[in-house]
């Protein structure tokens, strides 16, 4: 083989992700459902990033291939694996070299991270006691509104004022959310009050690592487009919009840590 | 003197695994088999709970100390029960196990006001399982000459309680022959701390905690030949494992190796602790003197470097600076079990104390038992990751 092809992928509670690159940009990103075992996930991710590269036919092909995420230990041909904070800090960093500051809504943690001026992580924490403020909280909610997360963002974009939802843990917030709604409050007001009560939980996680402009917010939660404005309101400072997909921003660091040892 | 096993006989040269599975095999229960034949040989085992309680009060004679734990705890029923959602794991964990009765063969319980989860224990002990003998020491918050002399007063308190329950004499010449074997003991086990110095050390953190937590659970007299064994045979052993950052762990209430093991696994090697059965200052030995009393008082007080003491932040800060100089670390782990006031409140201090001498610094929230070893690992890789490692 004489070309080089780069590639990162992360094995995610929700998601699997994959982004593969060559010497000089990105070739291809893919997004898959998580499967039970990580190590089909990631399968999954690859190969479906690769059927968009015509050179590539086998998973052996790739000159260096990163794994991240929960899953990173998983990925079949992996030659490393990394955390995805540091993929994450790096895969911004790419995009945009002014980004500082990071916070990261998956489908069962959040993170909030700082970054150097060089693109290393300078601090981080993550909540992991519960789900309070991920993807899975955003799923649970849009259960009990019997709508998806998409329809879920778009009706607390209707809202015209908010209900706070005071639970953190998704159990008691769910019976509280069906309490607001047999009271015929409207549901785009409570469906509001959810994504505020997520944006301060990521609020709280920021300052705890530093709110350092520029500020960017990736993860699967981050094309929630009411929860990025709730967000920007409550920091009252901007959010930089990434070019490529939030979600796969994961992947991408792992893509460019690949590209960086595989040279 | 306690006989020893055809086990702690055994090994020596048949390899690290035999080695260390004997301690991990004291470690599994409670109850381990030394401890059951120490009770069969009539000793008095007395459980208690923090490192202010003098253990060597607890080995004179024919008294056996046991420092309380709950290994392999899954939940907390009974205790949550009677303990508040803001006492600590580490209080309902133990408390749950004393009320299932996996402490039953202990003869006694002293424990301090060392916080207010350990007064709430005691309380709820006394409440629940109401043990013959059960004494909580007053501890003071200062240390000072006054404080010194405050605690030879409680000493000798719980030496006379011990005498008038158990039906027993402590004599001074007792407690000095205690001392002796407390000294031994801290002294083998340093001996083999000091080989984590090295930069290829022959013992992780993983190892050198079962040691630790053996050594507070079991009778001296059974681990002088196990350990001495153990020393030797390190002296010719190679440590396979590529780790790829040194790290020393901070905290409070740590006794399940089980947890350094992760964080070795994620591959930051463990080469110092000062963590409650830690090493620093745990394994300092007892000075020559005359009153046993007086030497037992002012020792416990001084050398144990707790965040519930006022006034020596910078004593215990420098402590920590120098074991991260001597072990050559490249970094640090600060631990604290949820709700634990105390660690909690020193970690945040110490942590900006520490980064501003540009340590990093790692700090985890975490539970008595382990939990969410997952997210675990990701904090402890990217905690290398970020220091370039």
């Amino acid at each position: 083989m004489s070309k080089n092809f780069y590639a990162g992928c992360d094995v995610g509670s929700t998601t699997g992700k994959a982004v593969i690159m060559n010497d000089k940009k990105i070739l291809a990103m893919a997004i898959v459902e998580s499967e039970i075992d990580p190590e089909l996930t990631a399968r999954n991710a690859l190969l479906k990033a690769m059927a968009q590269v015509r050179e590539l036919n086998r998973l052996e092909d790739m000159t260096y291939l990163v794994g991240t995420g929960y899953g990173r230990t998983e990925v079949p041909f992996a030659h490393k694996n990394v955390s995805e904070i540091s993929c994450h800090a790096l895969g911004a960093y790419f995009i945009d070299k002014k980004i500082r500051t990071i916070v990261d809504i998956g489908g069962q943690d959040i993170k909030g991270i700082s970054l150097h001026d060089n693109g290393t992580v300078k601090e981080f924490v993550m909540n992991d006691k519960c789900a309070a403020g991920t993807g899975k909280f955003f799923e649970a909610m849009g259960r009990t509104f019997k709508v998806d997360l998409t329809e879920f963002s778009k009706l607390a974009g209707k809202a015209k004022k908010s209900i706070s939802v005071t639970s953190q843990c998704s159990v008691f917030a769910e019976s509280e959310v069906i309490s607001l709604i047999a009271k015929k409050n409207p549901p785009e007001n409570i469906a509001l009050g959810i994504h505020e009560s997520v944006a301060k939980r990521c609020y709280t996680l920021l300052k705890r690592v530093g709110l350092n402009q520029r500020i960017t917010i990736t993860g699967g939660c981050a094309k929630n487009k009411t929860l990025v404005k709730t967000l920007k309101q409550i920091l009252k400072m901007d959010i930089a919009e990434l070019s490529v997909d939030p979600q796969i921003i994961g992947a991408l660091g792992a893509a460019v840590f690949a590209k960086q040892n595989g040279k | 003197m306690a006989t020893e096993t055809a086990e702690s006989k055994s090994f020596g040269s048949n390899g690290n695994q035999m080695m260390f599975s004997l301690f991990d095999t004291i470690i599994r229960s409670p109850l381990n088999r030394f401890m059951e034949q120490a009770v069969d040989e009539g000793k008095i085992p007395i459980g208690y709970t923090c490192s202010y309680i003098p253990r060597m009060i607890l080995s004179a004679k024919n008294l056996v100390p046991f420092r309380v734990f709950a290994p392999g705890v899954s939940s907390t029923e009974m205790a949550d029960t009677y303990l508040p959602s803001t006492i600590c794991s580490y209080t309902k964990s133990i408390l749950d196990f004393a009320i299932n009765g996996r402490y039953d063969f202990l003869k006694g319980w002293v424990l301090t006001s060392s916080c207010q989860h350990m007064s709430r224990f005691f309380d709820n002990l006394k409440h629940t399982v109401n043990p013959p003998f059960i004494k909580i020491i007053d501890l003071p918050n200062r240390v000072s000459e006054s404080a010194i002399r405050w605690m030879m007063a409680e000493m000798n308190e719980l030496r006379t309680d011990i005498q008038t329950h158990f039906q027993i004499t402590v004599s001074d010449e007792d407690l000095n022959e205690a001392i002796n074997r407390h000294n031994d003991s801290v002294q083998l086990l340093s001996a083999i701390g000091e080989l984590r110095k090295n930069k290829t050390p022959v013992i992780s953190g993983t190892e050198f905690h079962k040691l630790m937590m053996a050594a507070l659970v079991a009778p001296e007299a059974f681990l002088f030949k196990p350990l001495s064994d153990i020393k030797d045979a390190l002296s010719k052993r190679e440590l396979k494992e590529d780790y790829r950052a040194r790290v020393i762990l901070v905290g409070g209430q740590l006794d399940d190796p089980a947890y350094i093991n992760i964080i070795e696994q994620s591959g930051a090697l463990v080469v110092s602790d000062r963590i409650c059965t830690g090493s620093i200052p745990g394994l300092d030995p007892i000075p020559h003197g005359t009153d046993p009393i007086e030497r037992i008082s002012a020792h416990t007080l001084t050398k144990t470097s707790c965040p519930r003491m006022m006034d020596n932040f910078q004593a215990r800060l420098a402590a920590i600076i120098s074991a991260y100089e001597t072990f050559q670390a490249d970094g640090i782990i600060i631990e604290a079990i949820k709700f634990c006031d105390t660690w909690g409140l020193e970690a945040r201090e110490l942590t900006d104390s520490l980064r501003e001498k540009g340590i990093p610094v790692l700090k985890l929230e975490r539970e008595y038992r382990i939990t969410g070893e997952g997210q675990l690992k990701t904090r402890i890789q990217a905690f290398i990751e970020s220091m370039g490692k």
